[in-house]
């Protein structure tokens, strides 16, 4: 193993942890994000599901380096609060992994056979409870491939953190690349990290589906 | 116990069912069969609200199901239905089918829904099958646990929308000796079935439909020696043709 | 002067995601075709380099070919351009591969058989039919390629991102800045989207002309 890289094992380690805490936070914001949206426009709730739409059309238009910039430097400027670089990036994520998770869950939901529905209500189970007990379960499960590959897009964006000095996996290395410049090597190991992790997630995601998939 | 007087609907401008009126006894078997596009299925589904209609009115044991304030959980949870593509819940087991709404309508424990839907299971000869899953089971068995799932409520009627027209010919005979068993037992129940043979066995009357009017409405016997109406004479002669 | 930084930095834009998406189109067919084939070689390399260049973030990508290779002397925005192009060619690939994959069998066996080679085949008669099948999905790589393109400002590519903060700290009007930048990209997005559904249209007409299109008169009277 590469000296540089063990003298440096801690700050890789250290920026590991935080790219997947990261992610982690993002991921289970962004899943619930994307949960009421796209409960909210499959129910058509008046008002508030054009704003949602509005809101993913914005998300699937705009670049995440600038919704990060904006959520680090724009909001907080207009609306007068301090943020550290951390959370801004956690809230950017959020935001905009929940739109396109709101999108493919959506589709989930609208992919439940009516007749399902309809069986639901004739045994006496009201909307809600239908919602609940079989459209929300057999949606969410039907797309749990597309949810899968947004997780493994976000992991590959927490990159992007680096960009104002969250010291995760990325910044972490740049950091040390300026002290030991060593560049080709750290960057193929730390490309060879976001793989290995990625790889994990998809793995992880087939077992998912294998487990949970509704079979019809 | 129903009673259905003067509905109709219509979607814009396309009339489903016109002026429709009929009764069904506790404990009556009525079957109803018509031509496809008839409005047979819209009518059933009317009875337990999943369709609205314009104007009459059904009754279910003196509630009105078109009223505003008639609270539908509840109304439906006193009559099951049975539908023709079975539309058991996919990523439930056999027995949870059959215990969801025990649990959630009826708010029975775990335990007794469990109870209860084994025996229900067996009664339809399907307890071996209670931990596999929908797709694992052949039509004619889904349909039996679909049966099941409705009986688990205890429903004072039952409405069957063409249980047996989506399955292979050979499982037909094992879900009509279900429907046959529950008929004997005194359910009361509205049939839309092409299955004449049965309409034969089990109905007390037959109702003929078509372009969403009711033209026959007569005790069994008196429908199959003689229908009235030109039109269920040509149906009647087609069906058993075969 | 603001203006032109705003005009320079849109300008930077579209030059490299249109580059970059020419690249990535390219290498992405070709790609996307190995993975395709028969051949156990070509599949399996095509289907693992799609994997490894999928799971690295593009920013390392941009900073493989900034950092890792400047002894090759690449100016910023020709290292952003590769990075990006060899990022979303990957994706490009996917589709076309799974395009090819959704082709009816049939299809390339009936072009073989009337004695094309393999190349001829895959031009007259697969290609044509696969690039019908999938512009949307092409178009949304396309779409997410001029987003991603944003990253290049990392790199010191003057495009719009860059300029935007070249802005903020010009003027410290910072929430307007980055509400037009995103308006920006917006637009861009959404004009680009729209001239791809209208290609898409046109390609679905023109599919549907041809099949409807009846025998030629000396084929009838032969």
């Amino acid at each position: 193993m590469p000296s540089v890289l063990v003298a440096n094992s801690h700050f890789f380690a250290a920026g590991l942890l935080a790219t997947l805490q990261i992610s982690a936070i993002s991921i289970l914001c962004g899943t619930a994000i994307g949960v009421v949206v796209a409960l909210l426009r499959y129910l058509r709730v008046p008002v508030v599901a054009r704003v949602c739409a509005l809101y993913v059309e914005l998300m699937q238009g705009a670049p995440l380096l600038v919704v990060l910039l904006f959520c680090y430097f724009a909001l907080p400027a207009l609306l007068a609060y301090k943020t550290s670089a951390y959370w801004a990036s956690v809230l950017s994520f959020s935001i905009f992994i929940g739109a396109y998770l709101s999108e493919d869950i959506r589709s989930g939901l609208r992919s439940v056979n009516p007749k399902l529905i309809q069986a639901g209500l004739a045994s006496g189970l009201t909307y809600l409870q239908v919602l609940r007990l079989i459209v929300l379960p057999i949606g969410i499960r039907t797309v749990i491939p597309p949810i899968i590959g947004q997780y493994v897009r976000l992991i590959k964006f927490t990159s992007v953190a680096s960009i104002i000095n969250v010291q995760e996996l990325t910044g972490n290395a740049l950091l040390v690349n300026a002290r030991v410049f060593e560049p080709a090597l750290i960057l193929s190991f730390v490309a060879i990290v976001y793989l290995v992790v990625c790889q994990a997630m998809s793995l992880f995601g087939r077992w998912l589906t294998a487990r949970f998939a509704v079979r019809t | 116990m129903i009673d259905i007087q003067n509905v109709s609907k219509s979607y814009g401008d396309i009339p489903i069912l016109q002026d429709c009126s009929l009764s069904v006894k506790r404990g009556e078997v009525v079957v109803i069969c018509g031509p496809s596009g008839s409005g047979k299925s819209t009518l059933i589904k009317c009875v337990n609200g999943l369709e609205p209609y314009q104007s009459g009115s059904i009754k279910v044991a003196g509630t009105e199901v078109g009223a505003r304030h008639t609270n539908l959980p509840r109304l439906r949870a006193k009559i099951g239905m049975v539908f023709q593509s079975f539309e058991l819940y996919p990523h439930l087991s056999v027995l949870d089918n059959v215990m969801l709404a025990q649990i959630h309508v009826l708010r029975r424990s775990r335990d007794e829904a469990r109870e209860r839907a084994m025996a229900l299971l067996t009664r339809v000869g399907l307890a071996e099958r209670a931990h596999r899953m929908p797709v694992d089971l052949s039509g004619g068995q889904q349909q039996r646990v679909a049966i099941a799932r409705t009986l688990a409520l205890d429903p004072d009627a039952m409405l069957l929308d063409e249980p047996t027209s989506a399955l292979d010919p050979e499982m037909v005979s094992e879900v009509l000796d279900v429907i046959t068993a529950l008929a004997r037992d005194g359910m009361t129940m509205m049939v839309v079935t092409h299955e004449m043979g049965f309409a034969r066995r089990v109905a007390d009357r037959v109702i003929f439909m078509d372009q969403g009017r009711v033209l026959e409405d007569a005790p069994k016997d008196a429908f199959f020696a003689a229908p009235r109406s030109p039109r269920a004479r040509e149906f009647l002669a087609r069906i058993l043709a075969h | 002067m603001h203006r032109d930084l705003i005009v320079s930095g849109f300008i930077t834009t579209v030059e490299l995601a249109s580059i970059s998406l020419v690249l990535a189109t390219i290498l992405g067919v070709v790609i996307g075709t190995c993975g395709a084939t028969g051949a156990r070689g070509p599949r399996v390399f095509a289907l693992g380099w799609v994997e490894l260049i999928r799971s690295i973030p593009l920013l390392i990508h941009m900073y493989i070919w900034y950092m890792a290779l400047a002894m090759l002397r690449l100016p910023a925005f020709a290292c952003a351009t590769l990075a990006l192009s060899i990022y979303s060619s990957a994706y490009v690939a996917e589709v076309v591969r799974a395009g090819i994959l959704g082709l009816p069998a049939g299809q390339a066996k009936a072009g073989l058989a009337c004695g094309l080679t393999e190349f001829q085949t895959l031009r007259l008669i697969v290609y044509p039919q696969v690039v019908r099948r999938i512009l949307p999905s092409l178009a949304s790589v396309f779409s997410q390629l001029i987003k991603d393109s944003s990253l290049a400002s990392v790199i010191a590519v003057t495009d719009i991102t860059y300029q935007a903060g070249a802005l903020d700290g010009l003027t410290f009007r910072t929430f307007e800045v980055y509400a037009m930048t995103l308006v920006l990209y917006l637009v861009l997005v959404s004009i680009v989207n729209r001239l791809l559904g209208m290609l898409v249209g046109a390609s679905i007409r023109s599919s549907t002309h041809a099949s409807t299109a009846k025998p030629s008169k000396e084929l009838r009277d032969a």
